[in-house]
């Protein structure tokens, strides 16, 4: 697609001729040289619009995010504000009171950054790696799992089910992540097993 | 659920679905005289007060000229065909049409009290023979760069042409006017569904059912076109946009920038500010143009009275 920037202005931008505005030229140039004095102390301030889908259900509702700085270039950014995206084909800009809440979710001083873990009969949240957090949980499936699995019913017939874990996974995903997903757990023999948080 | 409206001061409209049409077209009775008052309101105390004033009275002078041509023939072409808008073939010619709206813009603004400059641009155009005219217009209205190439060493008076683009609007809007905005397509980001030409700059706007979706406004014949936010105008990149606006300043029209064209148009704000007017406030924002020109950036939006930014 071309891009319709006319070579005259272009070559008015880059100096290479003596530009004539339009200002200028009906004979206002004074006042165009005012502003231009008038201006020069200001600077620009970068502010970005990011599309995202809502985290919280399976509708997976578009959001605009805007934010000020640019954090792609090494600027710190703050979330200023989020709406529903008015072009998104699923919500077309209505959001839900969930969603129309997500600036206090994303700034919320409770909000969970990094992996805790609550010992069995203790009362406090101890922090522990991603890591050691992942590590525990398949050390724990596979103790259950190897307990509690149900290879045959009473009947004799096959089964392989395994009723004592279960599980509950993301909502804002792709339908390929979903698949993935759905298998993998399928194939431990997991009964118990949400793929949408209808919460 | 019901309607809200409102300003969106710490609440949001959440249950209002936006479906915005592909066009909204014109209505030249109301499109100059409603551009005249806001130009009017952002003058006192601008820097470019003197400036403002004076589009204020070319658009007043616009306005009148809209109302007291004789009605416009209506345009041969009133459909989108293989993604050429309807009103394109008009923009390769300049009719007699055209010419009576340059003319009646002209009657109507006079003379009186206005820079020399601007008196002596106004003369030599009504002294103008028709060909000259002709080719004026014809420069404002096809706005290609291979034109603008050959012709450059006798450079055109840029206040000439745009008191010619003034005209042009009026003509061009009427035109619109009388299009049937159903039987309009969307061409291009960059390219107006009824008359194929590029944008001023876009709004946000606060329309009923049409709430902060993003329309283009077209810098001849005032047709409003939808175009997705968070989008590139002039050449569809989705990928690094960001937002320019000026430090400590209200926000309310901003410069969409985008890294693969590195260029800029403006998106006003509508449901910040309803008086927002694409063309007026484009104008009264000049100083962001300056500062975003310092830091290398190219103008995309095409505002006949901004000619040479």
């Amino acid at each position: 697609m071309n891009v319709e920037v006319s070579r005259r202005h272009f070559i008015k931008l880059t100096g290479a001729g003596v530009a004539v505005t339009a200002v200028g030229a009906f004979g206002f140039a004074d006042a165009e040289q005012a502003l231009a004095q008038s201006i020069r102390p200001f600077k620009l301030a970068k502010l970005t619009e990011t599309r995202n889908t809502c985290p919280y259900c399976s509708v997976g509702c578009g959001v605009i995010m805007y934010s000020q700085g640019d954090i792609k270039t090494g600027e710190k950014a703050e979330i200023k504000h989020i709406e529903g995206d008015p072009d998104h084909p699923t919500n077309k800009g209505t959001l839900c009171p969930k969603g129309a809440a997500l600036l206090d979710f994303v700034r919320s001083e409770t909000r969970t950054l990094h992996p805790l873990v609550r010992e069995p009969g203790t009362n406090a949240w101890t922090q522990l790696t991603w890591d050691q957090a992942l590590d525990r949980i398949a050390r724990l499936m596979k103790d259950d799992r190897d307990a509690n699995f149900i290879a045959k019913n009473k009947d004799g017939v096959t089964v392989n089910r395994w009723i004592s874990t279960g599980m509950l996974a993301a909502s804002a995903t792709t339908n390929e992540t979903a698949f993935m997903t759905y298998k993998a757990v399928r194939s431990a023999g997991m009964v118990v097993f949400d793929n949408q948080a209808r919460v | 659920m019901t309607e809200t409206s409102g300003s969106n001061q710490g609440l949001l409209n959440i249950g209002e679905q936006a479906k915005p049409p592909v066009a909204v077209l014109p209505a030249p009775s109301a499109l100059f005289k409603s551009r005249a008052v806001r130009l009017a309101a952002l003058a006192p105390g601008h820097d470019l007060e003197p400036y403002l004033r004076f589009l204020a009275r070319l658009t007043e002078a616009q306005h009148a000229a809209a109302a007291a041509l004789p009605a416009a023939n209506g345009p041969l072409e009133t459909v989108t065909r293989n993604d050429v808008p309807p009103l394109a073939d008009a923009r390769d010619t300049c009719s007699d049409e055209a010419r009576a709206a340059i003319t009646s813009v002209l009657d109507h603004l006079g003379e009186a009290d206005l820079p020399e400059a601007a008196v002596s641009a106004i003369r030599s155009l009504r002294a103008a023979p028709a060909g000259v005219i002709e080719a004026l217009a014809l420069r404002v209205l096809r706005a290609d760069p291979a034109a603008d190439e050959g012709e450059d060493t006798v450079a055109p008076d840029v206040a000439q042409l745009a008191l010619v683009a003034a005209g042009l609007q009026v003509h061009f809007s009427r035109l619109a006017a009388k299009l049937d905005v159903g039987s309009l397509d969307s061409v291009a980001g960059n390219a107006c569904p009824a008359c194929g030409s590029a944008p001023v700059a876009s709004a946000i706007v606060s329309w009923p059912r049409a709430s902060n979706t993003r329309f283009c406004a077209c810098s001849l014949c005032g047709t409003m076109w939808h175009v997705v936010r968070v989008k590139c105008v002039l050449c569809s990149s989705t990928a690094g946009i960001t937002y320019h606006a000026i430090e400590g300043k209200p926000d309310t029209v901003k410069a969409e920038c985008c890294e693969a064209c590195h260029a800029y148009v403006k998106v006003v704000n509508q449901t910040q500010d309803p008086a927002l007017e694409p063309l007026a406030d484009d104008v009264a924002t000049l100083g962001l143009d300056m500062l975003m020109r310092e830091a290398g950036w190219k103008r995309g939006g095409r505002n006949p009275f901004l000619l040479g930014y």
